[in-house]
């Protein structure tokens, strides 16, 4: 089936089976690596991309399914977007493969006000799973952006 | 390819002036990493490419008798065993696997692909092949596998001609033993012992009178699970041939072992082999020797057109795993506390292939040792064949299994003897000059500095209450021997390129080059730019693993920079490590610079639900010299969360040898909420040499944790430490898996 997906701002025109996930349509027609597949069931976040602003996992959202709606990725934030800075600043990565998605989650805790307090920060990034261990520094780092 | 390696890579991306120690970073602007602007190797295609997807077995040990491929299209390419016959047989320590097998070992052996147009097709087309198998008995746990009259696995031994298999294999004929590695020390040498000791209650009489000497003894025995890497990032491959040279993109730790096994199983010369490694999503030993390289070269021989590999999440669990292993030790000390002997029995579960199995064995004798003086030390380690996925290299390669009952078993002997956990580590410490087990002359020693730092973390006072509170304190071994190369040369833009063969699993190996090289060359980080390793262009290093890659590649690069300003514009830099064990004796070189650290922890148990609370978890790693000090944070702040997810929660479950858990929903890994209790320390010393970082702190976590647990009651012998265990531990039972696979 054709979709029109906005994405970043921009419209593309996709060709997908109905049960295509977001994820796999970013990746494979849009040229997006920036949403990456790791768990495929929803629970690692690495996936995460922001829908008319909301983090969901793209890995168990079937595509046609954010149609009318904007999608944001990590290649969608703007050039001086503060959390970015502030995983820079603080060398909140390793690896790096599950960064946009914690990135993207802090951006709505921030902007929601849910990263006031470290317990905060830790409970609202507990679905975004970073295998080099590097979630002192991310702490750090969204604490940082958060203020 | 249309992958970045015939790019240079400056670090990460554009290099910005250097500005001392402690800088963020050696690149310029925000690091690429961050906003996905870099390529891992999933990310990495080749125009025209097909699509592989393995056929895997659904026995965990027989004959496949046929397929039934009636229902493919007829463009989809399908291979077998019969597409095999003319390669040879594989394996980094052991040649003991084929390509696709007719005889699959455990439950998700390769047995037959398919290769369609897309990733789609091939998933759809892999789905409609039926597969008939023969079964046969099969066997699970290390201790049923060393049983006498156990299944054998495989009906022989192997060997394997691979730089990866560094020292000689003692297989045992008529057993499941692929490898047994031993230490005596010189009294006690040519006994005359039993080949193989498959009992946990074995008396050991060929050796008792190491004991003479004791009045304490404690010989207990303790159990650690299969666990999964999870990197991020599953494994990914891209293959093709051209004019005869097989070129191959894929997310190797190993890129130039992996140069030569591929030749070796094609029939090859080295140099018609190219391996390009682009930056991987993490590895921790997942990505280690042949994985998926093999079977996407073979197809994409087989379709004359490029094939790309990429394994889903279940089988990124079933590729590798971690060792299950249950150690014995005996310790004896006499009544003032000085340790007299030590005796390890080690028996490693490899799983169906050996893979660098017998290595691990090796590491995991020498780590249980611990940093301690002992007249008499006796190890046997065992590798044993059993019809689970193999086991390979996992971050802290061995030395977690043995740390762990040797770390808990000094606690028992210092409540047996009525002496302060910490005094008596101190009182037996190895020190600088003193003579390790392996004949070794201990250099640069800082036990007892990391020993107090531990103890300092959690408030220890010496014969104070202790309740919740747990210390211990380790040496791992490195590669050894080892070779890494380098050179340096000079671009006509005056920036000069870094050819070096580290992979970047993201420990940050291109930020260390560069860093490393603008010292040495004395010039400004942004005159450095660093190449991806790619065997047509770097020279020759062992591999990217035991955190042997910044002390090693740091010399070498050293090497290069003086050898450039004498020559001009190439620089060739070139530093080996050399040494090896004995089999039999365990006496020579185990490592030529140790990882040293320490642990410690404070804690409550629930006793209602046996739940583990966490105050403190700290932990203390020797660095000498940092060279990225976040880096060097991040590494071991990772290395603690690691061990910590293995020390609690993290376990590999199987049925009948069918892994039950291969998911992220029932495997759980640590995330933000597990991490409030952590503080740690790098340490460095004034004019240290560069030490190995990068999984000091995953072996000392656990018996940190089941020390302090212990201190309530609950002896727990089996990780992970969950409730129930904990539960069951009080009650003096010993924990039964509900898979019944528990080997004790």
């Amino acid at each position: 089936m054709n979709l029109t997906l906005n994405v970043n701002g921009r419209a593309v025109d996709v060709d997908a089976e109905p049960h295509d996930m977001l994820v796999d349509v970013l990746r494979d027609q849009v040229g997006l690596t920036g949403p990456r597949v790791t768990c495929g069931v929803g629970l690692c976040g690495t996936c995460t991309v922001l829908l008319d602003g909301e983090p969901v996992s793209g890995c168990i959202l079937m595509a046609p399914l954010a149609q009318g709606k904007e999608i944001t990725t990590i290649e969608g934030l703007p050039e001086d977007d503060e959390v970015v800075a502030s995983f820079d600043r603080n060398h909140a990565f390793q690896c790096g493969y599950c960064i946009p998605g914690m990135v993207l989650t802090a951006r709505d805790m921030i902007d929601k006000g849910h990263a006031c307090s470290r317990e905060e920060i830790r409970e609202g990034l507990g679905g975004n799973l970073c295998r080099c261990g590097c979630y002192l520094k991310i702490i750090e780092a969204v604490e940082e952006a958060a203020q | 390819m249309t992958q970045r390696a015939d790019q240079t890579r400056p670090g990460d991306g554009p290099a910005r002036a250097y500005d001392g120690p402690g800088a963020s970073s050696a690149v310029r602007g925000i690091n690429p990493r961050i906003t996905a602007q870099i390529s891992y190797s999933i990310d990495s295609t080749i125009p025209g490419e097909w699509h592989l997807r393995i056929i895997r077995s659904a026995i965990p040990a027989g004959r496949v008798t046929g397929f039934q491929t009636a229902l493919l299209d007829d463009d989809v390419i399908f291979l077998t065993a019969d597409d095999v016959s003319d390669l040879n047989t594989f394996g980094c320590q052991i040649a003991d696997q084929v390509v696709l097998t007719r005889e699959p070992k455990f439950v998700g052996d390769a047995i037959a692909a398919v290769v369609a147009p897309t990733a789609r097709d091939a998933r759809v087309a892999a789905s409609l092949v039926e597969v008939d198998y023969e079964a046969v008995p099969s066997v699970f746990g290390e201790m049923d596998a060393i049983a006498p009259g156990a299944q054998l696995v495989h009906a022989k031994h192997y060997t394997s001609e691979s730089d990866s298999a560094y020292f000689d294999m003692r297989p045992q004929d008529g057993t499941n033993v692929c490898h047994r590695f031993r230490i005596r020390t010189p009294a006690l040498q040519g006994r005359d012992e039993p080949e193989v000791v498959p009992h946990l209650d074995d008396p050991d009489d060929a050796l008792a009178d190491a004991f003479a000497d004791a009045d304490v003894i404690v010989d207990e025995v303790f159990h650690t699970p299969a666990a999964a890497h999870v990197p991020m990032e599953p494994h990914a491959t891209n293959a093709q041939w051209v004019d005869g040279r097989l070129e191959v993109t894929t997310g190797t730790q190993t890129p130039f072992n992996m140069r030569q096994d591929l030749a070796h199983i094609f029939g090859l010369a080295a140099e018609d082999v190219r391996v390009v490694v682009p930056f991987m999503g993490g590895a921790f030993g997942a990505k280690t020797f042949i994985r998926t390289e093999a079977i996407t070269a073979l197809a994409a021989r087989k379709a004359g057109r490029p094939v790309r590999c990429v394994l889903d999440r279940d089988e990124v669990f079933n590729e590798v795993t971690r060792h299950p292993s249950t150690v014995r030790i005996k310790l004896g000390a006499k009544r003032d506390g000085t340790f007299v002997a030590k005796r390890i029995w080690a028996y490693v579960n490899t799983g169906a292939y050996a893979d660098c199995g017998p290595g691990v064995a090796q590491k995991m004798g020498y780590a249980g040792v611990g940093p301690y003086r002992f007249d008499h030390v006796a190890v046997d380690s065992y590798c044993i064949y059993t019809n689970l996925p193999p086991g390979g290299a996992f971050r802290g390669y061995g030395a977690m299994q043995s740390i762990w009952a040797a770390e808990r078993v000094v606690d028992m002997m210092a409540d047996k003897l009525g002496i302060d956990a910490v005094e008596l580590r101190r009182q037996n410490l190895l020190h600088e000059g003193d003579t390790f087990c392996t004949g070794e002359v201990m250099h640069d020693a800082r036990f007892e500095e990391l020993l107090d730092d531990a103890a300092a973390a959690v408030g220890w006072e010496k014969d104070g209450d202790r309740r919740g509170k747990g210390v211990v304190v380790i040496l791992k071994g490195m590669q050894t021997p080892s070779k890494a190369e380098a050179r340096i040369e000079l671009l006509p833009d005056g920036r000069y390129e870094v050819q070096a063969a580290t992979a970047d699993i993201g420990q940050g190996a291109g930020e260390m080059l560069t860093r490393l090289a603008a010292e040495y060359l004395k010039v400004e980080v942004d005159q450095v730019v660093v190449c991806a390793p790619d065997t047509d262009r770097v020279p020759y290093d062992t591999r990217t693993t035991s955190s042997r890659s910044t002390h090693m590649m740091s010399r070498a690069l050293a090497d290069a920079a003086r050898d450039l300003q004498v020559h001009g514009t190439i620089g060739h830099g070139y530093v080996s490590n050399d040494g090896g064990l004995d089999p039999d004796t365990g006496q020579g070189i185990a490592s030529s610079h140790w990882h040293q650290g320490s642990a410690s922890a404070e804690l409550e148990v629930d006793d209602e639900t046996g739940i583990i609370s966490l105050s403190t978890l700290y932990a203390c790693s020797y660095a000498g010299k940092v060279i990225n000090k976040h880096g060097a944070e991040l590494q071991n702040e990772g290395s603690m969360i690691l061990g910590l997810g293995t020390a609690l929660f993290e376990e590999l479950q199987y049925t009948e040898g069918q892994m039950t858990n291969p998911n992220l929903s029932d495997y759980n890994i640590a995330s933000a909420l597990d991490v409030a209790s952590i503080r740690h320390r790098v340490m460095e010393v004034p004019g240290g040499e560069v030490h190995g970082l990068g999984e000091t702190a995953v072996p000392p976590v656990p018996p940190a944790i089941g020390n302090a647990v212990a201190t309530f009651g609950y002896d727990v012998r089996d990780l992970p430490m969950t409730p129930e265990r904990v539960l069951a531990a009080r009650l003096g039972d010993t924990f039964q898996s509900p898979t019944g696979e528990d080997p004790q």
